[in-house]
């Protein structure tokens, strides 16, 4: 991090943007490094368009090998004409395959899938940006993907191709090959996500004996990064392919799946970064709720026993997801949660946070969630009710004070006696409060006067004291110096001064003594 | 509370009380108008006294302040041809001018946030016109005998000839109880002292008091109220208090409340609802064969490092078997 000057933090700007200032351009990172010393020249091969058609298949082979040659793109100026054929080459090789078909025959798998992990499969290079902030910074993105790009294209159309066959590409497109793509799910550029995406979303869906095993790594990725990293670019495009995944389940769930919920995506909602994945996530959640709603308990008790205690952008998040499990809920799982649930929202809403409260308060909105409340006013009114109640009066935000007001007066159309009930309940619990208040300062006075006339007692029943020391000692208390007298006065004076000291500190208002 | 005293106050506020009561002819226009008519009806006059109930609740008012309101709004509509839109100034003025007199300064809550509670959208000083508008018209000047005053009177004189008994009477409860029948503008039509001992017979009904109602037969015969008229308001008690404490919520009905939230939890509200792009995959009843393949595991020895954490091989269960049953009853 560059060091900043006072004269810059003192006009009231961050470190963070001030470093995004200084950077004037978008950073690039790659691993592809030029190894040999010698430059590559790439030859152009004739067009396939223009080649005879049994001269097709040897010269698309030829095209897929050249393009095996790997270019350094950090270095800018060299190689340029090189890169060109290959960018040509790859441009060819993605439309002959989209518009022709018989490409795919048997030899041609090794071929291709020889370039595809040739380009794609790389260590992904380390962050330029040690404090990289995947919602402030801009991520840095690959270099090389010119060509990349189009290897990604291509790995795409091939899948996608009406003549592709599972059944043999299954030599090529192993667990080793799933495994490296899953890894570059770590990559900081959003559009090599976006491909791996769909990618991955096609490989499941035609590898049916590769589904457990990316299954398998996905948990993985995700409890490591939940337990021991905290640090994955990709679990938003997974968590995508996984919603898609979870929508096609087949009822009844099996054991396998339901576990995954409950020990890796419930989890996940305690990820720092959960902004990031939090639509995904979310998503995926109310899926399983929608194909199996025994579940729902077991849910929400998992969101609630991770319920953020500091973090209030993460608690808007959590409220937004109970809502959404809100709207799709059981009436008889509601029943099960409810009391756990709306003791949690009594809290959100008396959040001084005021984006907590409203959220929370803005439920009362949701027509659907009226309905269950109303279902089951009796248990749900007494939890709410203080709460709401206290925070109309004390809480600093005007809007919120105003939300406050619909829900109090929804919550009454709903159930006027019991409304009434608590009204009157917690009126007199407040007076109650208020007189142990006053009887406690009384309990203090009575103390105070005791402690005056004791100590003049005390004076008055010790031998040999000049006048003067009795009329000192009735008319100030706070009597800190040391008088020529017997000792056992001046202790219990000592006593009786810390006595009063007490009070005075503990009654928090002065009793004035003079008398 | 000397009782001799008690009665005696009884009967002084029984011969004010005729003063107080809305002009018959202008209720019964009230009853009468019809939705279309342009004019203020039954409903929406109900509608009003509801919402002032729930200003009442929020703002931490006394009863007396609702009693004083809807005294004054009932007065003034029987009096003087309102139109609707006016409506809600009319009973927030009447709401300002009861609370005035009845709370404390401290607790008098601002008239702009009255406003802006109520959500209404007139201005403070259209509010202050109208409250001496209504005051002027009313000759206002104190409180008003209402069936709050019957109810507070009737509670103390019966608790000087029951201090010996173990059942009490809520006077609480009785406010709650008034409260809703004023909700209907049926019960605007009836004299307060005759309305306050029908609810207190209700509710000595209620606990079963045999001695309590001895005592309000003599409440009845020292104002000299007749039983025809007492039973038949009675009656129309009985009746609106089975309703306000049935089971059966009142349906939150006309104007739907405003939610104003601020801007950034709008913009959140409506953000998270994306439509998934990529196409369902469903799954099939023979993925169970599907761990066959994994039995090809090129990469076992790989795998490891990365599957020691969850404790289980390749090809293993895919949790361990004590984790398993834990999860199997969800």
């Amino acid at each position: 991090m560059s060091a900043v000057s006072a004269s810059e933090k003192v006009d009231g700007f961050t470190r963070k943007s001030v470093r995004k200032a200084q950077k004037q351009r978008k950073s690039q990172g790659s691993s592809q490094f030029r190894t040999q010393i010698a430059p590559i020249e790439l030859s152009p091969l004739p067009q396939l368009k223009d080649a005879p058609s049994t001269d097709q298949q040897e010269l698309f082979c030829q095209k897929l090998q050249q393009c095996c040659t790997l270019f350094d793109f950090l270095d800018s100026v060299g190689d340029l004409k090189s890169k060109e054929v290959k960018r040509a080459a790859l441009n060819e090789l993605v439309d002959y395959l989209s518009t022709n078909r018989g490409v795919l025959v048997e030899n041609a798998y090794p071929e291709i899938t020889n370039m595809i992990t040739t380009n794609i499969f790389r260590a992904l290079p380390p962050s330029d940006n040690p404090d990289f902030d995947p919602e402030e910074d801009e991520p840095t993105l690959e270099a090389a993907w010119p060509h990349i790009q189009l290897v990604y294209e291509f790995l795409l159309r091939f899948l996608e191709n009406p003549d592709f066959q599972p059944s043999i590409a299954k030599r090529y497109i192993d667990q080793k090959f799933v495994l490296q793509l899953l890894e570059l799910f770590d990559s900081e550029d959003p559009r090599e996500r976006d491909f791996l995406k769909t990618i991955l979303h096609r490989i499941y869906g035609k590898f049916l004996g590769l589904r457990a095993f990316i299954r398998k790594q996905i948990n993985n990725i995700f409890l490591k990064f939940i337990y021991e990293t905290e640090h994955f670019n990709g679990v938003a495009e997974l968590l995508e392919i996984l919603g898609s995944i979870i929508n096609g389940f087949a009822l009844p769930l099996k054991a396998e799946h339901k576990q995954f919920l409950m020990k890796v995506l419930i989890p996940l909602h305690t990820a720092k970064a959960l902004s990031l994945f939090h639509a995904q996530l979310a998503y995926c959640v109310v899926q399983f709720l929608e194909k199996d709603p025994t579940l729902t308990e077991p849910v929400i008790r998992g969101l609630l026993k991770f319920w953020p205690k500091t973090c209030s952008q993460k608690e808007v998040m959590f409220l937004g997801e109970i809502e959404e499990i809100l709207d799709v809920i059981e009436p008889s799982q509601f029943k099960k949660i409810q009391e756990p649930l709306f003791k949690q929202i009594a809290k959100c809403v008396s959040n001084p946070h005021f984006q907590v409260a409203e959220r929370a308060l803005y439920f009362w909105n949701n027509e659907y969630i009226l309905s269950l409340i109303e279902e089951n006013i009796d248990k749900i009114l007494p939890i709410m009710f203080s709460s709401l109640y206290k925070i109309s009066k004390e809480h600093w935000n005007q809007t919120i004070v105003a939300l406050i007001y619909n829900v109090l007066k929804t919550l009454m159309e709903m159930n006027c006696p019991l409304f009434d009930e608590l009204t009157a309940s917690y009126k007199t619990q407040k007076q109650r409060e208020m007189m142990k208040e006053q009887e406690r300062d009384e309990l203090w006075k009575k103390l105070e006067e005791l402690q005056i006339s004791r100590t003049s007692e005390v004076q008055n029943n010790s031998h040999g004291l000049p006048a003067a020391l009795n009329n000192n000692s009735n008319n100030n208390n706070n009597n800190n110096e040391p008088r020529e007298s017997s000792g056992d006065v001046e202790a219990t004076a000592v006593i009786m001064e810390d006595l009063h000291q007490d009070a005075t500190d503990t009654a928090g208002e002065s009793v004035s003594c003079a008398k | 509370m000397d009782a001799v005293r008690l009665m005696k106050e009884l009967r002084v506020n029984y011969e004010q009380e005729a003063d107080f009561l809305p002009r018959e002819t202008g209720l019964n226009l009230i009853v009468s108008a019809q939705q279309s008519g342009g004019q203020i009806t039954a409903r929406s006059r109900d509608v009003t006294v509801e919402d002032l109930w729930s200003l009442t609740s929020f703002f931490g008012y006394s009863t007396q302040s609702f009693v004083q309101a809807v005294s004054l709004l009932d007065r003034f509509l029987a009096m003087m041809r309102v139109q609707p839109k006016h409506l809600s100034c009319v009973s927030l003025s009447c709401l300002h001018l009861a609370a005035r007199v009845t709370e404390a300064e401290c607790d008098l809550t601002p008239a702009d946030e009255l406003i802006r509670i109520g959500q209404c959208r007139f201005t403070v000083s259209d509010l202050g016109r109208m409250e001496k508008i209504v005051a002027e018209k009313l000759r206002f000047k104190s409180k008003a005998v209402t069936a709050l005053t019957f109810l507070q009177l009737y509670h103390q004189i019966t608790l000087t000839h029951t201090t010996y008994r173990k059942e009490t009477l809520s006077l609480e409860k009785l406010e709650a109880q008034l409260k809703a029948c004023l909700c209907r503008i049926s019960f605007s039509k009836a004299k307060p002292s005759v309305l306050a001992l029908a609810l207190l017979r209700q509710e000595m009904k209620s606990i079963q008091s045999d001695d309590m109602l001895e005592i309000a037969f003599h409440i009845q015969r020292h104002l000299k109220i007749p039983d025809a008229e007492l039973q038949r308001w009675s009656e129309r008690v009985a009746r609106c208090l089975s309703d306000y404490a049935s089971p059966k919520c009142c349906k939150p009905n006309h104007r739907k409340l405003q939610w104003i939230v601020s801007r950034r939890t709008a913009q959140n509200l409506h953000s998270h609802r994306s439509v998934p792009e990529l196409p369902t995959i469903p799954e099939g009843c023979w993925d169970e064969s599907e761990s066959e393949d994994s039995g090809e595991d090129v990469m076992s020895s790989g795998d490891e490092s990365l599957c020691s954490s969850l404790g289980s091989d390749a090809e293993g269960p895919f949790f361990p078997l004590h984790l398993r049953h834990q999860y199997l009853a969800a």
